[in-house]
């Protein structure tokens, strides 16, 4: 109960009460443990003087037995009762009796009325105190329920991109006033902290070393949050020796097994974490638990994706030694390709697998016309032109893949509507696979076949300048040039030939 | 002492115990209205520091209440504080003509309350701004 608890209580009734009940008008006065006097029942009450008079002459409330007191002085009397409570003696109700009081046989009445009020107003501070502290856990539920909201939203929008963890981190260390927030999960060798610091930490390296070790063991085999405030606690002998931080921390459980732990770090000079702050830190564990999770099966599969895709690749691969390399090239032209087209998410996505895939269809191809050295005939020709229809045939049962198959089964149809396999012309081609067909053009010029080797990328630029708007869109190739005048470094880890430049002609002044 | 004053508007009862309880142990004074008219009366008596507002309130909402204030005071531009658990950046668009005017999301956060206020009055205490007090 604060100190000045008294002084916020409204005694206008208790003094009618008294007046109508001893039928007196009393100079009284309630008085703080201090001296003070924060209501008097008259304005020109004798009590605020009275009271220091009486202190600085040595007086000390004395109180015999539980009744209304008496102290006789030079002026008078004066008749108090004391005011206490669970946290001490907080004040007296005093009244200035006059020096020969008529009324001295109403002193009954007044006794009785008096230990009424005392009592009134010890309900009255006792009320209020329950009703503040209702209100003080409320205010911690409001804290709770913001975060608890904030963190909600948090989640809904996240992209589980890189960075996820930091993100959250950092938000959540400002959200908890914390120093440190850290997630530390040894299994995956993770450690991703943020700091929202109120002073320096100059160890922060040795803080989060503490965290994989000593305390991740720690609530491994405990399995359950410790906060440590107390500079005494025991279990600094085991935890964050000598480290002047308050620590509150939390196991990430994947079926009831410790994976992974959320540490939140102070400074001691810092508020204790509380039990509230215990709960919503296993809160966020809990969302840590199933985002940790979430993460590891998009990595998973996302692995999962490209190991069958390279499955797929080294099948085709594996028929036609000659074109080894050539998906993977194709593939990294053509997203080069995309990018200085930029393209959105959805087509870069569908351009990674379909470039990626384009030659999947070559399966179907008998060895012998596809390893050929030499020139095809026309029935020879025809296996060839079915490739990309086989490619579309074997890529469609993977749903994933929806968007990616027109640019694998297009990629070889031409500007001018002469390709293969449906004659499509123009804009009529899916954008993707017009991109492919400027990547799969340059690849096969500059790459090795059974029946020649491959030429150099000026030859290959020559060819693509002289197929553009026939074969090839104007608009692709243009940004394909773009991006070969930077002279990209995949240039020569392809190992593709260059034509040394022509000599500069001296022009004669 | 002069204490600062927060004029606290909410219809919801509770959300004023807890705020009163949490902004007079930081030490400030608190007076409290249930609708925007109250609050227009309580100020008339009362200017204070800074104005905490819900907006949905039945009489006199909170946006209403911010305007009428800033154009009754055009002198005392003091911060007003709107509570609101709509963060669409479209619900913010009625604050643009008028000045000092921030948000706070709901459910609130008391301690974020205390430490915004600390925050405004810290810069207001320094020098440059000599016209608060």
């Amino acid at each position: 109960m604060s100190a000045d608890a008294l002084t916020d209580l409204d005694y206008t009734r208790y003094a009618r009460w008294l007046r109508r009940l001893t039928g007196v008008d009393h100079d009284w006065a309630i008085v703080d443990a201090g001296g003070a006097a924060p209501f008097t029942s008259r304005p020109d009450s004798a009590l605020p003087a009275l009271v220091p008079a009486l202190r600085d002459g040595g007086f000390t409330w004395p109180c015999a037995g539980d009744g209304m007191q008496r102290h006789d002085h030079v002026q008078g009397i004066l008749l108090y009762l004391p005011i206490d409570t669970r946290a001490g003696r907080i004040g007296y109700v005093a009244v200035c009796a006059g020096a020969t009081d008529a009324a001295l046989h109403g002193w009954d009445a007044l006794a009785e009325t008096l230990e009424d009020i005392v009592a009134g107003i010890k309900d009255e501070l006792a009320a209020r105190a329950e009703l503040d502290g209702m209100a003080q856990e409320l205010a911690e539920r409001y804290e709770e329920l913001h975060m608890v909201y904030a963190i909600d939203q948090q989640v809904q929008q996240l992209d589980a991109g890189a960075g996820l963890f930091e993100k959250l981190l950092q938000s959540w260390a400002g959200h908890m006033h914390a120093d440190v927030a850290a997630f530390v999960k040894p299994g995956e060798n993770l450690c991703v902290h943020a700091t929202n610091l109120s002073a320096p930490i100059h160890n922060l390296d040795l803080v989060l070393v503490e965290m994989r070790g000593d305390l991740y063991r720690f609530v491994h085999s405990s399995r359950a949050p410790i906060v440590i405030n107390a500079t005494h606690d025991a279990r600094r002998a085991y935890i964050f020796t000598d480290l002047p931080f308050k620590l509150l921390c939390c196991p990430v459980m994947h079926d009831k097994v410790v994976v992974a732990i959320l540490v939140l770090v102070n400074h001691l000079d810092k508020p204790d974490f509380s039990n509230s702050d215990r709960k919503l830190a296993e809160l966020l564990a809990n969302q840590l638990s199933s985002l940790s999770r979430m993460v590891g099966m998009l990595a998973e599969t996302n692995k999962f994706n490209a190991q069958m895709a390279a499955a797929l690749i080294e099948a085709v691969e594996a028929k036609d030694p000659y074109t080894r390399g050539h998906s993977e090239r194709v593939h990294h032209i053509a997203m080069q390709i995309g990018a200085a087209l930029r393209l959105g998410e959805k087509d870069t996505d569908d351009l990674f697998w379909g470039s990626l895939l384009h030659d999947v269809g070559k399966i179907g191809i008998p060895d012998a016309v596809l390893c050929k050295p030499g020139r095809l005939t026309r029935d020879e020709f025809t296996f060839i032109m079915v490739h990309p229809e086989r490619s579309y045939e074997i890529l469609r049962h993977i749903d994933r893949l929806q968007g990616a198959v027109p640019g694998a089964r297009h990629h070889q149809e031409k500007y001018d509507g002469t390709g293969y396999p449906h004659g499509l012309k123009g804009n009529d081609i899916p954008f993707n696979a017009r991109i492919i067909a400027v990547a799969d053009t340059y690849d096969s010029i500059t790459s090795s076949r059974a029946y020649r080797a491959g030429r150099s990328h000026e030859v290959a630029m020559a060819e693509i300048a002289r197929c553009c708007g026939t074969q090839l869109d104007p608009g692709v190739v243009r940004a394909f040039e773009q991006v070969c005048a930077a002279e990209p470094e995949w240039i020569a880890r392809f190992h593709i030939q260059r034509d040394p430049a022509p000599p500069l002609l001296d022009v004669p002044g | 002492m002069n204490k600062r004053t927060i004029l606290i508007v909410d219809d919801e009862a509770h959300v004023i115990r807890v705020l009163r309880l949490m902004l007079e142990r930081s030490g400030y004074a608190v007076i409290s209205a249930a609708d925007g008219n109250e609050a227009l009366e309580k100020m008339a008596a009362q200017r204070p520091d800074v104005l905490v507002t819900d907006i949905q309130m039945d009489g006199m909402d909170g946006r209403e209440l911010c305007r009428t204030v800033r154009a009754r005071y055009p002198e005392s531009p003091f911060l007003i504080l709107v509570m609101t658990s709509r963060t669409g950046a479209d619900e913010r668009d009625w604050v643009r003509a008028l000045a000092n005017i921030e948000f706070l999301e709901k459910p609130l956060s008391p301690r974020q309350l205390v430490a915004r206020l600390a925050a405004n009055f810290y810069v207001a205490s320094t020098p440059e701004n000599p016209h608060v007090r």
